[in-house]
Order: C-alpha cells, then sequence, then structure tokens
C-alpha cells in the first residue's frame, strides 16, 4: 500500500566513500554499512526538486549511509538500502508529513535548495538560515527510462522500522568521477560528519521528470 | 498530487537492471536465504547474456579456439581469440607439452604435498632459482595461484596497526590479502600520485603501497618514478604485481620494473605464470631475507598443495622460451600497435590503455553483455567485464592480444568487432 508519492523533476544521489567507522558511527546497531572497498563505506547524498506533492512544490536534502536491502524474494527485490541520518526540507509541512510518517531525521530548520541544470551537469546548491551548506555538481553518463526499488530503513525510538520506495523516471548513472562536492561550515551539519568524505562521488545518479513513491512503513 | 494510497505492490525494475551485488544479503536467518532469490534471478537473466560467462572450451587456448555455446548446444570453431591470456603463446608450443610429458612419466600428476613438507619436487626448487634470476633478485618463492601470491605475500609480512595503500584498481587477490593482514587499508585514485600522498603522509608506523604493473581492466600502467619517489620520501616498502607485464615488458622481460629503469627501487615483485607463461602459479621475488620470512608466514602457501610438478615443468620450459627468444615480446608489441591502429582507425574508444590488454569501452552496462553475443556470433571470442568487475557505465571488452596472432586474424577480429560496434552506435 502507497502511502505518498511525490513527483520530482530534478533529483540526484552522488555517492561517496567515507570510513566505515565513521559510517557505523550514525548507523543503529542492527545494521551494517556496505563497503565499497576494504574499510571504506558509502555516505549518499540526496537532493530533490518536488513539483508536485500533498504539501505542493518543495525541495529536500538528505544523507544516508548505504546499507544492504533484505532480499525476500525475486520480483520484490529492493537493489539497495539507505539509513538516513540527517535530513532537511524547505517546507515545514513536508517536514512535519514525512517525520510523522517515516520518522526520517529532519532539522528543524528550513532550506533553500537551488537545482541549476545544463545539459552536461546538474548543480545543487543549499543554504540554511542564508549561510551555505552544500554545493553538489554531478554530471550525465547515458539517459533512459527506469524505476528503481530501494529500502529505506528507519528507527523511532527503539523500533526499526523500514520501507521500500519505488523512484521511476528518466536516468543517468556512471561512475566516471566527474562530480564534485563542497560542505561549508553549518550548523545542520556540524555534529554529523565526524570523518573524512571524499571530495569526488565515485557514482553519480541523475533523475528526471519522474515519481518517488513510498510504501508501507513496516516494524521488524 | 494527492496523497495516494495504493494496494499494488512495487513493481520491480527489469532483471538486467540488477547485478552480483544486488545478491549480497538477505533478510531471515536460514544462511540458504538468498540461493532462491538468486536463482529465480538467474535463470531470467542466463539467456540475456550471463551465459556468456564459463563457456567451455574444446581446444588449446590458441589464436583460434573452439568454444561451446551454451545457449544453441553449438560448438563454435575457429573463433578468432581475445579472451586468453596466452600473450606469448607458449602454454601450446610443442617443447612445452613436451616438457610436460616428461614430467608426467617421472613425477605422476599432483605433487601430493605442501610445499614446505613433501610437496617440493626438484623442478618446483629449480623455477625459484630460475625466476630469482630471470627477475634479477636474490630468491623468488613460488605460490600455487597468483591469487594465493598476492593474498600470502601482504597478509605474511603486514599486521594490525600497519598501513596498506594500494591503488583502487588493484585486483581482488590484493584487496583480500589487505583484509586478511588487519592492517588498516586505504586506497588511492587509480594511478594519481598526489592521493597517494595524501593517504600515506602523517602515518607514523609500518607502510606498504601496493600497485600494478599492467593493470588488468584498463591495460595502462603506472607512474612508476613518482610513486617511488612518494614511498622514499615517506619511508613506505613498494610491492608491484606484474602478473601481466612479467615476461613481457622490458628489454629482457623483467617487467614495467625494467622497462622504467627502477627495478632496484621496488621492493617486492609478485607475478603469475598464468598469463605470458601459459602455466599456472605465482611467485614473489625479492631479498633472500623477506623470502625466507614469507617461507614462514605466507599462510596460503604454507596450508595449500604445492604445483602439480608437470605444471611446473611446463612453466620451466616456458620461461626458458620467453628467455630465449625476445622476438616474441617483439612480435607482441608489433601486434599491440597493429591492433591499436586498427581500432584507432575505426574510432573504437581504447581508454588509455598502452599494453596488450585492451579495454573495448562499451560503456553500456545493459546492451554490453548482447553486443558480446553478437560478436560470438560474428566468429570471435572476448570476454565482456561489467559492473562490479569495473564501475557503472565503464562496461567493456576486454582484449587480450598475443605475439602468436597472424596480422590476418587481428583484421579479421578487429572488422567483427567494429561491424557490432556500429551496429549499436557505439563507433561510427
Amino acid at each position: 500500500m502507497s502511502v505518498g508519492s511525490y513527483r520530482f523533476q530534478s533529483g540526484v544521489s552522488a555517492f561517496f566513500e567515507m570510513a566505515t567507522a565513521d559510517a557505523r558511527a550514525v548507523l543503529p546497531e542492527h545494521l551494517e554499512p556496505i563497503e565499497v572497498t576494504h574499510q571504506r563505506s558509502v555516505l549518499s547524498v540526496t537532493a530533490f526538486l518536488f513539483d508536485d506533492s500533498v504539501v505542493g512544490p518543495y525541495t529536500e536534502l538528505m544523507f544516508s549511509v548505504i546499507v544492504p536491502p533484505m532480499v525476500a524474494e525475486w520480483g520484490q527485490h529492493a537493489k539497495a538500502g539507505f539509513f538516513p541520518f540527517l535530513a532537511a526540507t524547505s517546507s515545514a509541512e513536508a517536514r512535519r508529513i514525512k517525520s510523522e510518517r517515516f520518522h526520517f531525521p529532519y532539522h528543524p530548520e528550513d532550506i533553500d535548495a537551488q537545482f541549476i541544470e545544463t545539459d552536461e551537469r546538474l548543480r545543487v546548491r543549499v543554504f540554511g538560515g542564508g549561510d551555505p551548506i552544500m554545493d553538489l555538481r554531478v554530471t550525465p553518463g547515458a539517459w533512459k527510462t527506469t524505476t528503481h526499488l530501494l529500502q529505506g530503513f528507519m528507527m523511532n525510538g527503539d523500533q526499526r522500522l523500514r520501507t521500500t520506495l519505488q523512484i521511476s523516471g528518466d536516468y543517468t548513472v556512471h561512475e566516471n568521477e566527474q562530480g564534485e562536492m563542497k560542505l561549508f561550515p553549518h550548523s545542520m551539519t556540524a555534529s554529523h560528519f565526524l570523518g573524512e568524505v571524499s571530495e569526488s562521488p565515485f557514482r553519480e545518479h541523475w533523475f528526471k521528470n519522474g515519481t518517488e513513491t513510498f510504501h508501507k512503513l513496516e516494524a521488524f | 498530487m494527492e496523497d495516494s494510497t495504493v494496494d499494488a505492490p512495487p513493481a520491480a525494475p527489469g532483471a538486467m537492471e540488477y547485478d552480483y551485488t544486488n545478491f549480497y544479503f538477505g533478510s531471515g536467518s536460514d544462511a540458504f536465504a538468498l540461493l532462491e532469490p538468486f536463482d529465480d534471478w538467474w535463470r531470467e537473466v542466463r539467456p540475456s547474456g550471463y551465459y556468456l560467462y564459463e563457456l567451455p572450451m574444446h581446444s588449446q587456448p590458441g589464436t583460434r579456439v573452439d568454444v561451446e555455446d551454451t545457449k544453441t548446444g553449438e560448438i563454435r570453431r575457429g573463433l578468432v581469440n581475445f579472451a586468453s591470456y596466452n600473450y606469448l603463446g607458449l602454454s601450446y608450443r610443442p617443447e612445452v607439452k613436451q616438457a610436460i610429458k616428461d614430467a608426467a612419466d617421472v613425477y605422476g600428476g599432483g605433487s601430493s604435498g605442501s610445499p614446505i613438507l613433501s610437496g617440493t619436487t626438484a623442478l618446483h626448487q629449480q623455477l625459484a632459482d630460475e625466476v630469482a634470476a630471470f627477475k634479477g633478485k636474490e630468491a623468488a618463492l613460488i605460490f600455487p595461484t597468483g591469487y594465493s601470491a598476492n593474498v600470502g605475500t601482504i597478509a605474511g609480512l603486514m599486521r594490525s596497526g600497519d598501513l596498506i595503500v594500494a591503488d583502487q584498481f588493484a585486483h581482488a587477490s590484493v584487496v583480500d590479502g589487505m583484509i586478511l593482514s588487519k592492517a588498516k587499508s586505504r586506497f588511492f585514485r587509480h594511478n594519481r600520485v598526489d592521493d597517494l600522498e595524501r593517504k600515506i603522509k602523517g602515518f607514523d608506523g609500518k607502510k606498504l603501497v601496493i600497485i600494478e604493473g599492467v593493470y588488468s581492466m584498463d591495460g595502462d600502467v603506472p607512474p612508476l618514478a613518482d610513486i617511488v619517489e612518494v614511498c622514499r620520501k615517506y619511508g613506505a616498502r613498494l610491492m608491484i604485481d606484474e602478473a601481466h607485464s612479467a615476461f613481457v615488458y622490458g628489454e629482457t622481460g623483467k617487467g614495467v620494473v625494467e622497462d622504467q629503469g627502477l627495478d632496484d627501487e621496488v621492493d617486492i615483485h609478485l607475478g603469475t605464470f598464468s598469463k605470458s607463461l601459459g602455466g599456472q602459479g605465482g611467485y614473489t621475488a625479492g631479498s633472500l631475507q623477506l623470502i625466507n620470512y614469507l617461507r614462514g608466514f605466507s599462510r596460503s602457501r604454507v596450508f595449500s598443495c604445492a604445483l602439480s610438478p608437470v605444471v611446473v615443468a611446463g612453466i620451466l620450459k616456458a620461461l626458458e622460451l620467453a628467455r630465449n627468444e625476445p622476438e616474441l615480446r617483439t612480435q607482441l608489441w608489433d601486434n599491440v600497435a597493429y591492433m591499436q591502429k586498427l581500432l584507432s582507425d575505426a574510432g573504437v574508444p581504447m581508454g588509455d590503455s598502452t599494453s596488450q590488454v585492451i579495454p573495448i569501452m562499451v560503456r553500456d552496462d545493459t546492451r554490453v553483455l548482447q553486443m558480446c553475443e553478437d560478436v560470438f556470433r560474428e566468429g570471435v571470442y572476448i570476454n565482456p567485464v561489467r559492473y562490479p568487475a569495473v564501475g557503472k557505465h565503464k562496461s567493456r571488452f576486454r582484449m587480450s592480444i598475443s605475439a602468436a596472432h597472424s596480422k590476418e586474424e587481428l583484421e579479421e577480429g578487429s572488422a567483427a568487432i567494429v561491424r557490432v560496434l556500429q551496429r549499436y552506435g557505439v563507433c561510427p
């Protein structure tokens, strides 16, 4: 049962290496980080420009650690799992709804995200209280229309939760290391990054003109 | 948009959107929980191209091969072979075959023991001595595979609390050796010396840097002089895996270290017998002290059966031929240059390769298997490589050139590949 659909104009998910020890520090005990190489885990930085949702248009930024999806049977098989440990939106109402439904860990203040798109790149500049938080650029590979199934893992107190997330739309991915990210000192991120995060994403995902649909939240 | 409540389960994307990495973890407490979903996926994707892996060969790995098409049940005969590592064409030379037969008469099939117990024959000792002499080192140690040479050398030398920094494209056996060693492990960006320096500086303790002579998926070589400089600056030992470059690079075939004039600046030299010499097994060469230490602490060697003496006899003969026939290397490099020209003239993207390993960059993770199947049916045997063996959107065919290829075979093979790439719009 779907409990929330969000149509987006642009979306980006960039994967960066981070120390596995740092990844473990933000994960609950029952989740293990996926390692891209020995002792190096994956930080996913995701930004979406939603142009239609129950709260109207808004932007969202999310930092997650990539974790294994829980495979049950082929056909309902998520390609990846993620545990969001920091999220922010431009809409207090969107924040309220997703916090109640999915227990995402939202920063309590609004952000302002600018999506600047050309054929060669998508640049996402994020500000909070007028100060820069992040400047992210990704580049395209070959475009195709596709659907991804992902699993999101959340905590509500001690309760372990998960949801399936379906993203459909135009999509490109590559590992050509052409993107970059700059994180600025900001109160939103200050207490969350404990170690070194690479500046260049090893994988760049870029979505356009699609829909993000959350399915039923389950306790496990 | 309304807040929808849809009862339908999420729609799964196509099977070819998935790969092995998607079946690494699963739910539940049964250790077999992943087997069924993996099997369901595998049955779906196998006919779409995954069957191209592990096709049984019905001939020697020559420049033309007979390969079983497991999709149709036919044996495809006389395919131009760009899939085998037989860079000098030695595995099937009559002299090598005769040496193998002669050894079988004396020693039988297997060595029947660990190298530190009963498994070392006079042939094994002779091979270790000859490899050391060929490499110009004090001593060498023979391992049952190249994989075990890396694992055994790295884990035999490095300990918890030490630091190992390897090129990000280093072979899986290097990574597994790093994991087994329990040392702190870091990876620097491929061939980026500035990143190597960033990863190594400031560490106070034992340090080992690991690179390869020729990188197996890209066919490029390391900037050895700059890497040596960083290692010396920070007091790190340097190890090079010359699996794809020993016996073919350098004036006498010692490898990339000889080719770049830095043979004595590298501390640990690894290689295999399965590539240029067409045999099996691996070696580590270096100082006598290093080899004596590894003899005691390389668990992958100590706790494996020694190489079959039959195989060792074949390697010894192949090494003799490689040493005495430098024209083989000349022929190989002529063939590499000719193939690079053929592909370049046709506008085929080849990455940064400068070696006999030529990546043909398809960059289409979904269609690379389909393209490879078409190439197979056009009469060419070549291996497809896709994620996770290489990065996303970096799918390719990996072409191995041999000194034994004739000009006609290179032309026939490249023409078939170009025809297929043109059909898919990969080249003009």
